[in-house]
């Protein structure tokens, strides 16, 4: 490495004051029209389909996520939407028996396999995790295609089988009801989801891997975005928690296959065995799901509150702290099902334990508001949303966590209000939020302020109507995955129906501005936001590889609120001298490898 | 459509002894739960009024963070969090303690696709209903014969899987009258929402009566039923249990070819690999369903396994109740014949509660 020539500001210090820097509160300079018109960036660098289907640019890939994910969430909402009407009436409405089960196992499957799991990561995680570490793409550019085949296939083979066959065993397949009583197609619906399982381990293996090698000069761990940090946790649970569940996939078909007993008790096998395997992989699973969820709230909210996160480190260290203890509390699915009183004590505390740092991330966002300077666009909107939904979606989650009040609320509507609540209102709406943050870097092109904004409240007025009513009639004791129901329920379930409708309404919004937004959108320019991550300081959208040259890091992603404010990479030679065999100054903390 | 919709409940009603401590705890929850997300909220709300942006050239404020706040606010919470575990585990030892009173009236429930089949203490047998006197403590022991169900009945705050190959058990005290949602709640194909029963729970005075109705009667008038292990005793002659589990009579040389059941109920059973399992439901019933998983040391292991289609559930939870009602003497010599079947004599009175063979004269 090169020798130091100037120390770089340390996070906390005050040494970015003396340092020159064009004020960051005013816009960053434009690229001039005529200069515009001719730049090549990675949409238009390469027309040919060839140059889109075997890409292995990280911002094309996810891209191709984002086309796929909308699809599948489209054929998820359409499930959900079968589901909803069918409980219009306490007698089913639309629905036989048979087909409703075969309707919320769609709804369940499409949304968590392929939509929940793969959102942030696949598109926000491909796209900007190399550009904010300062990369030119992910440490194994081909290997990320490779993930991202194997995950579309292996979707693609899963939605075939449910069109064909259906599934009727909910998501979660306990047998012995799906191994020997499910006359539908399990067998292959779970080679579906074994084959999506390899694309999840093979991207949180990638984003590891280009987490810990490829971040630029001067950008350490203290200084990496939480987004980063977010996806980073995510990975880990990803390669950790994925092989189990192909495991269980597998001995499930075992079973079914050769009839060997493993979870059938009729022939020496255990079923509590499965929801052990099962839950060790989909406990962590749903913190797969909001975890990046969190970390792009860190992202906006900094952002439109121009201020640094309130407490990096808690904030960072409690994704950390979720990943980790997250993998020790599956049992709490499983307090009623049979298991030890002594081993259900152990997943009770430790799922108490990890509710904290939960709470940590919200009050650190509410704190991060104070002394800020807010603006509320569309994915402020969304952000704030989430940070109200999700509060609501973690504290009802302690009721079903309390091993003593679980007993009446297992498996009722308050399990899937709960859980709606974190994973639809944390997750989606922070999807929401990331997609319109960076549409406009992602694309060049600004999207319609009204009409975002107006999609952004539709959709949280539509979502916390559909499932309020659910906690009430859950506590009430309407079972899950109920077609029929008892007649004095139905009042809840027509609100939260026709709820559902209006927040349909907000998530087919974005769909069309969005849209509108590529062909007649104004130029986003490259900073509209003003933001201070790395992602900004290049031109939107990028090029193809992500930046002119390797950029250096002085300071946290955070600083709006130096007083002069910052600018990164314009300032790099101002600041940084190269030395003497031309490469660049490197921080002297951390681990700062680079190309 | 919706002209015929019921006023709808907001809570549901509360209807037994642990369903008034489950909503103290529910409420303390709630309480606490509201009070922290207000906070949340306000702090929000306030900071969204406060600091808008209302000019151009406004300035935030550089602040980093406050480890004094991040304590106060992991802290303070998880003390609250813990207090919900310390409660919530000492509400969930009432549920799955049974008081002694109950587990003198034990229910057994068999969940099947896609039907409840619930038998009494009587040994009664009932499709998706269970009536209790009110102020009864029953104890409840559920099992399945095809895949997991879940009994469900909301107004008693109380719920336990139902898992084939394992006994799970609740306890009731109703306190109020009326009739009850029984639901599944663990989904179990196509007819999940329609295995759904009726809890009720009668006074006094018209469970009496009800019981008067539908129960055998001194005066043989209906027909006769038979206690649980009353009815046990008739499998285990039907089934030729006794053919290797008697014992001795004077005149038959055959020496016993199985262990003697007498007094086997919760001792500790020493096992041919050297392991000591208690004699509870579930090594019973192993030993009949699985015989093989557990060996009793000193004994060959050639005891025939019993599937489903030669004792169902419910034989098996009555030949439990035989083998538990084994008193010394009372196993049958190898050469008895079945003892009166149903339907015949002895019946089962108030004045003659004893359901059980009295014991052999002279016996062992």
């Amino acid at each position: 490495m090169a020798t130091l020539t100037e120390t770089p500001a340390s996070y906390e210090s005050l040494i970015v004051e003396r340092l020159d820097y064009t004020p960051q509160m005013l816009p960053p300079r434009e690229p001039t029209a005529a200069e515009d018109e001719t730049r090549r960036h990675y949409l238009n660098h390469d027309y040919s389909l060839f140059g889109w289907l075997f890409t292995v640019d990280h911002k094309r890939i996810g891209l191709m996520y984002l086309v796929a994910v909308s699809v599948f969430f489209l054929f998820g909402g359409i499930a959900a939407g079968l589901v909803r009407t069918n409980l219009i009436t306490p007698t089913g409405a639309i629905l036989e028996l048979d087909q409703y089960n075969k309707a919320f196992t769609a709804h369940g499957t499409i949304m968590l396999f392929l939509f929940l799991i793969p959102v942030i990561p696949g598109v926000l995680g491909n796209f900007l995790v190399p550009i904010m570490i300062g990369a030119k793409d992910m440490a194994f550019p081909k290997l990320n295609l490779a993930s991202f085949y194997v995950w579309f296939f292996g979707a693609l083979f899963f939605v075939y089988q449910l069109l064909v066959g259906g599934l009727d065993t909910g998501w979660t397949l306990y047998p012995p009801y799906s191994s020997k009583y499910s006359h539908t197609n399990v067998l292959y619906a779970g080679l579906g989801i074994f084959i999506t399982g390899f694309s999840s381990i093979l991207s949180g293996l990638n984003i590891i891997a280009t987490v810990h090698k490829m971040r630029c000069p001067g950008m350490t761990w203290g200084r990496l975005p939480l987004f980063v940090w977010a996806m980073y946790a995510t990975s880990v649970i990803q390669l950790l928690g994925t092989p189990v569940l192909a495991v269980t996939v597998v001995m499930l078909a075992v079973e079914k296959l050769f009839g060997i007993g493993i979870f059938d008790p009729t022939i020496g096998g255990d079923p509590l065995l499965f929801q052990h395997m099962f839950w060790f992989y989909s406990h962590p699973a749903v913190y797969i799901m909001i975890l990046p969820g969190m970390g792009v709230i860190n992202e906006v909210l900094t952002c439109f509150s121009r201020k640094n996160i309130f407490g990096y480190k808690a904030v960072a260290w409690s994704s950390v702290g979720i990943a980790v203890v997250g993998f020790l509390v599956w049992g709490h699915h499983m307090f009623l099902a049979g298991q030890g009183y002594y081993l259900g004590m152990v997943f009770a505390l430790l799922t108490m334990l990890v509710a904290v740092p939960s709470a940590i991330k919200v009050f650190n966002w509410t704190a991060t508001l104070y002394g800020g300077v807010i603006s509320f666009q569309a994915p402020m909107i969304f952000t704030l949303g989430f940070i109200v939904l999700f509060t609501v979606g973690g504290l009802t989650g302690l009721f079903l966590g309390t091993m003593g009040t679980d007993i009446h609320l297992h498996d009722t509507y308050f399990v899937i209000a709960h859980f709606h609540y974190t994973m639809v209102g944390g997750m989606m709406f922070a999807w929401q939020a990331g997609l319109h943050f960076w549409w406009p870097k992602i694309t060049g092109k600004m999207y319609s302020d009204f009409w975002s904004r107006l999609a952004a409240i539709v959709m949280l007025v539509g979502f916390a109507l559909t499932f309020l009513p659910q906690f009430v009639v859950g506590y009430l004791g309407m079972p899950r995955r109920y077609p029929n129901y008892p007649p004095e329920f139905q009042i809840y379930n027509v609100l939260s129906t026709g709820a559902a409708y209006i927040q349909g309404l907000g998530y087919a919004m974005p769909i069309f501005y969005l849209t509108a937004s590529l062909f007649f959108g104004k130029k986003a320019g490259n900073n509209p936001y003003r933001a201070t991550g790395l992602e900004w300081q290049t031109t939107s959208p990028p090029e193809a590889h992500n930046f002119p040259e390797t950029p250096t890091v002085y300071f946290g992603p955070y600083e709006y609120g130096v007083e002069d404010g910052l600018r990164i990479v314009d300032d790099l030679e101002r600041t940084a001298k190269p030395s003497s065999n031309g490469v660049y100054a490197t921080a002297n903390q951390g681990v700062t490898s680079g190309h | 459509m919706f002209a015929v919709m019921e006023t709808p409940p907001i809570l549901p009603q509360s209807a037994s002894e642990f369903a008034q401590q489950y909503d103290l705890l529910f409420w303390y929850m709630m309480g606490v739960t509201v009070a922290g997300g207000a906070v949340v909220y306000i702090g929000l709300i306030a900071m969204c009024f406060l600091f808008a942006k209302r000019s151009e050239t406004q300035k935030p404020m550089r602040i980093l963070g406050s480890t004094k706040l991040e304590v106060i606010w992991t802290v303070i919470p998880l003390l609250f969090f813990l207090s919900f575990f310390v409660w919530g585990v000492r509400l969930w030892d009432v549920a799955i303690n049974p008081p002694k009173e109950a587990t003198e009236k034990e229910y057994l429930v068999v969940g099947k696709q896609w039907m409840w089949k619930i038998q009494d203490p009587q040994g009664l047998r009932h499709i998706n209903e269970m009536t209790l006197k009110i102020n009864e403590y029953v104890k409840v022991t559920g099992t399945s014969e095809d895949v997991i169900h879940d009994y469900g009945v909301p107004a008693f705050r109380s719920k336990f899987d139902v898992v084939p190959g394992r006994y799970t058990a609740a306890w009731y005290k109703p306190t109020l009258t009326g009739t009850y949602h029984l639901f599944c709640d663990q989904y179990c194909g196509q007819g999940h929402s329609q295995m759904v029963g009726k809890i009720h729970v009668l006074s006094e005075g018209h469970f009496e009566s009800w019981q008067q109705g539908i129960l055998r009667t001194a005066d043989h008038k209906r027909p006769v039923d038979g206690s649980p292990a009353w009815q046990g005793r008739l499998l285990f002659h039907k089934l030729q249990c006794n053919g290797c589990h008697f014992s001795q009579s004077p005149d038959d040389p055959t020496p016993p070819k199985a262990p003697n059941l007498e007094q086997l109920w919760m001792t500790k059973r020493e096992l041919s690999d050297g392991r000591t399992i208690s004699a509870d439901a579930e090594y019973i019933r192993n030993a009949i369903r699985n015989p093989t998983m557990h060996v009793r040391s000193g004994w060959k292991p050639i005891m025939p396994a019993y599937h489903t289609g030669l004792a169902t559930e419910n034989d098996l939870y009555n030949l439990i109740a035989y083998v538990r009602s084994l008193k010394p003497g009372n196993l049958p010599y190898r050469t008895e014949k079945s003892p009166t079947p149903i339907g015949g004599a002895p019946a089962i009175s108030q004045d003659n509660p004893a359901p059980l063979p009295a014991p052999k004269e002279g016996g062992k």
